[in-house]
């Protein structure tokens, strides 16, 4: 008989698997990768069960696999197929059946532009619903480099989806345009 | 004297946070923010509410039944 802890551990990761894609899936810009992420994710999750400290945050450790997955197998790739940040652009399409919602096109590839450290910082403090200190947590470094990932990744896609062109239209913007390089 | 070392210090560690700020991060207005956020979040919440495809499920259920082996998914 398995014991109940371990039935219960199971139960929670399953419900954490549709925040974990969501993160997969805005991370890579591929569903099918992302899936396959999330697939590594759970089997080293569940082969390291005993790993997990009880009454630590569970999704911030799942979070954490699957971050350090993405990176190593990212730098495995590039070590194999150059592959520059224009064409992820181009294959952040998640599901065009449903593809009514333009502004989530013009997001999604806005967000691909990002850099992926600064892409991730955004998702998982913006979206994710994690705190900076967790953030910093999953990723390895300081709150504070979190911090200022946070806020550049905002410009950039502030920048990159005009969102202010409403307010500002005169000199202004190019004063913005200035400081931001 | 070493009240006046402790004063000192606290000068300083305000001074430092406001200037830096000023020097290097810009930062978004509040309405820019929040509409970029609330993106963002719609974003993710479409993805969310897409159904856990059954390989996890699966995956998950497997490993319950064949509990005790390392790697049994495989």
């Amino acid at each position: 008989m398995s014991p109940a802890p371990e039935a219960e551990l199971r139960e929670a990761i399953l419900a954490a698997v549709p925040s974990l894609r969501a993160f997969a899936i805005s991370l890579s810009g591929q569903v099918d990768r992302a899936d396959d992420l999330v697939q590594d994710t759970l089997l080293r999750a569940l082969s390291n069960l005993h790993r997990f400290e009880p009454g630590t945050n569970l999704n911030a450790w799942l979070f954490t696999i699957l971050r350090n997955l993405f990176h190593s197998e990212y730098r495995k790739r590039r070590r194999e197929i150059e592959d520059p940040d224009g064409s992820y652009a181009g294959r952040l399409r998640v599901h065009p059946e449903q593809g009514s919602h333009l502004d989530f096109e013009d997001f999604r590839s806005a967000l691909a532009k990002l850099p992926s450290d600064q892409r991730e910082a955004l998702l998982l403090v913006g979206a994710s619903g994690f705190s900076y200190e967790e953030a910093a947590h999953i990723c390895g470094c300081a709150v504070g480099t979190i911090k200022s990932r946070v806020n550049r990744a905002r410009l950039r896609l502030a920048s990159l989806l005009n969102v202010d062109d409403i307010e500002d239209l005169g000199p202004d913007s190019m004063t913005r345009a200035a400081i931001q390089g | 004297m070493t009240v006046d070392k402790g004063n000192k210090l606290a000068r300083l560690s305000l001074d430092r946070p406001s200037s830096s700020k000023l020097a290097t991060d810009p930062k978004l207005d509040s309405t820019s923010q929040k509409r970029i956020g609330d993106q963002l979040r719609a974003m993710y919440d479409e993805l969310m509410q897409q159904p856990v495809p059954d390989r996890f499920r699966e995956l998950l259920d497997q490993l319950d039944k064949g509990n005790g082996g390392k790697g049994g998914a495989q």
